[in-house]
């Protein structure tokens, strides 16, 4: 019998759904609880975090330093302008080292290894539990760390963002981290097609290499491809750009029907990609 | 057995091996050359007005399509296999064998740089089929003594990993250790820029050590950009760095199974 079957048995038929959905509220609580009890015993752990963000984003200030030895203005952003964008990106790199690549980036390896039948079995949604089950606590320093940034690169601009600003600054981050978990979903779905290549997540990291500048500063074709095929331009871009006022505030309900129109077709494509699964039987 | 009989079975083995998950080289591969394809979107849009002291936009495609290359060729991950050959005991049976675990990580090297930069290879003369800009002028002893340098550089850079992968003999932060060398790098050894882009105190400092001759001077040998003495004095910063490395990597390894051995009884 296929897994996705099987696990269908096991959600609570009939049950009100407000009932469900206090029960997966619950769920999420105690898996978020049990990691961070876990984490808790790897307090250095915490030091050496906090030093690699640290020396990250001295290294991201003095890469943007050498581009700016030569220029003024990068796709028409100055320096303090990027490093409101670089704030964003380390802010999202907080998201996808604390819980995006510990748990769904696991994907691939179990379902090359079969593994992915402990979580089927679990009468849960798979891809919410796959999606949540772990978190790395002290990587959330980065997403501090990276609002400071920001912040910091805001005062140097000299703009104090106006009320209805941050509200779109704050929507077009949560789509930004709705887009980026939509790249992941689509990623480590492809697992299940391409079985044998265990470091899918690599293919995250080329990709994501290219959301550390504003997207006006590549090429035409490039452009296209970072606003409409793998939407990165949404994830850094657009929130530093409704943080500067550089976009109207209204855009940052684009970027929510963006992101919506991006989890649901991940979400199909997950389902899609369940179906082909057959376990470790074979 | 001889030595090329040796070379010659390990060499086969790592290159089996590597054709099992060659679609997972692929994507480590494609992780490898986004770092100087962002790099150069935006030297080519900062050069969009002229050039960047001397460097036009064709000299950022030639310089960083030759990085890629010579990246591919001199790059190292021994530091990571090491940490966890010591932390999980596969080192134990290595040191069994008849041979030193260090050919087995040349010949893997060997393997797998020939698979991966010959696919870069092969995507350069596509791109520099329908891309001047990429073209490089033919020059056999100019691309002779690039093979020279290249080599020298992939040897340091295999001695540094070894050597740094070595420290797992005494803290668990080995790996960490590797990623900021490769922070530092990114800056020193040209990976963000031609050298002669970078503050002229840091690119004087970055003489000093062996940062400019894993990757920038190869590079600018390929490329065409350095000439005369400095050619010369490259080869000699390439050799004596590589000297230095060899001799850390040897007392690493004589102190640390020395440790090892302790540790297990």
């Amino acid at each position: 019998m296929r897994n996705v079957e099987l696990q269908g048995q096991f959600e609570p038929r009939g049950a009100p759904n407000d009932a469900k959905h206090a029960m997966k509220f619950r769920i999420l609580v105690a898996l978020f609880r049990l990691n961070v009890a876990e984490e808790l015993q790897y307090r250095a752990n915490f030091v050496a975090s906090l030093l690699g963000t640290l020396f990250w984003i001295v290294t991201a200030l003095l890469t943007l330093a050498v581009f700016f030895r030569h220029t003024t203005r990068l796709g028409d952003w100055d320096y303090w302008e990027v490093v409101v964008l670089l704030g964003v990106f380390n802010t999202l790199t907080g998201v996808i080292e604390a819980v995006l690549r510990p748990g769904i980036g696991r994907l691939a390896g179990e379902v090359k290894s079969g593994g992915l039948d402990l979580v089927l079995a679990k009468p849960v949604d798979a891809q919410g539990f796959v999606s949540f089950r772990r978190l790395d606590v002290w990587r959330f320093t980065d997403v501090v760390l990276g609002l400071a940034l920001a912040g910091y690169a805001l005062y140097r601009l000299g703009r104090v963002p106006s009320v209805v600003q941050l509200a779109a600054f704050a929507l077009a981050l949560a789509a930004a981290v709705v887009v980026v978990y939509a790249l992941w979903v689509a990623l480590m779905s492809l697992a299940f097609w391409f079985v044998s290549v265990e470091n899918l997540s690599v293919l995250f990291d080329a990709v994501y290499e290219g959301a550390r500048y504003p997207v006006s500063a590549y090429p035409g074709v490039l452009r296209f491809v970072f606003v409409y095929l793998i939407p990165i331009a949404w994830t850094t871009t657009i929130p530093a750009s409704a943080l500067t006022g550089r976009l109207e505030p209204g855009f940052a309900l684009v970027a929510a029907a963006v992101a919506a129109v991006a989890f649901a077709l991940t979400r199909l494509l997950w389902r899609t990609a369940l179906k082909r699964y057959s376990g470790a039987s074979g | 057995m001889s030595w090329p009989r040796r070379y010659g079975a390990l060499l086969r083995t790592a290159w089996l091996q590597d054709l099992q998950y060659r679609a997972s080289i692929v994507l480590w591969l494609l992780w490898g050359v986004t770092e100087p394809a962002v790099a150069l979107g935006i030297w080519w849009a900062i050069a969009a007005d002229g050039p960047v002291q001397g460097y036009a936009r064709a000299d950022f495609a030639r310089y960083f399509f030759a990085l890629m290359l010579v990246n591919q060729l001199t790059i190292a991950w021994d530091s990571w296999y090491l940490d966890s050959w010591i932390r999980e005991g596969e080192l134990n049976f290595r040191l069994a064998r008849p041979i030193h675990p260090a050919h087995e990580a040349v010949a893997e090297n060997i393997a797998y740089k020939a698979r991966t930069a010959g696919m870069i290879l092969v995507v350069w003369l596509i791109v520099a089929a329908a891309w001047p800009a990429v073209r490089l002028p033919f020059g056999a002893g100019r691309w002779a003594l690039t093979a020279a340098a290249v080599l020298l550089a992939a040897a340091m850079r295999f001695f540094i990993s070894f050597a740094t992968g070595l420290l797992a003999f005494w803290t668990t932060r080995a790996t960490a250790i590797m990623e900021l060398h490769a922070g530092i790098s990114l800056f020193l050894s040209g990976r963000l820029a031609p050298l002669a882009l970078l503050p002229p105190a840091v690119a004087r400092v970055a003489g000093f050590f062996w940062f400019p001759y894993m990757l920038a001077f190869p590079v600018d040998l390929l490329t065409g950009a350095v000439h005369g003495a400095a050619v010369v004095w490259g080869f000699v910063g390439q050799v004596v760095w590589l000297a230095l490395w060899v001799g850390a990597y040897r007392l690493a390894w004589t102190r640390g199974l020395r440790k090892y051995g302790a540790v297990g009884g």
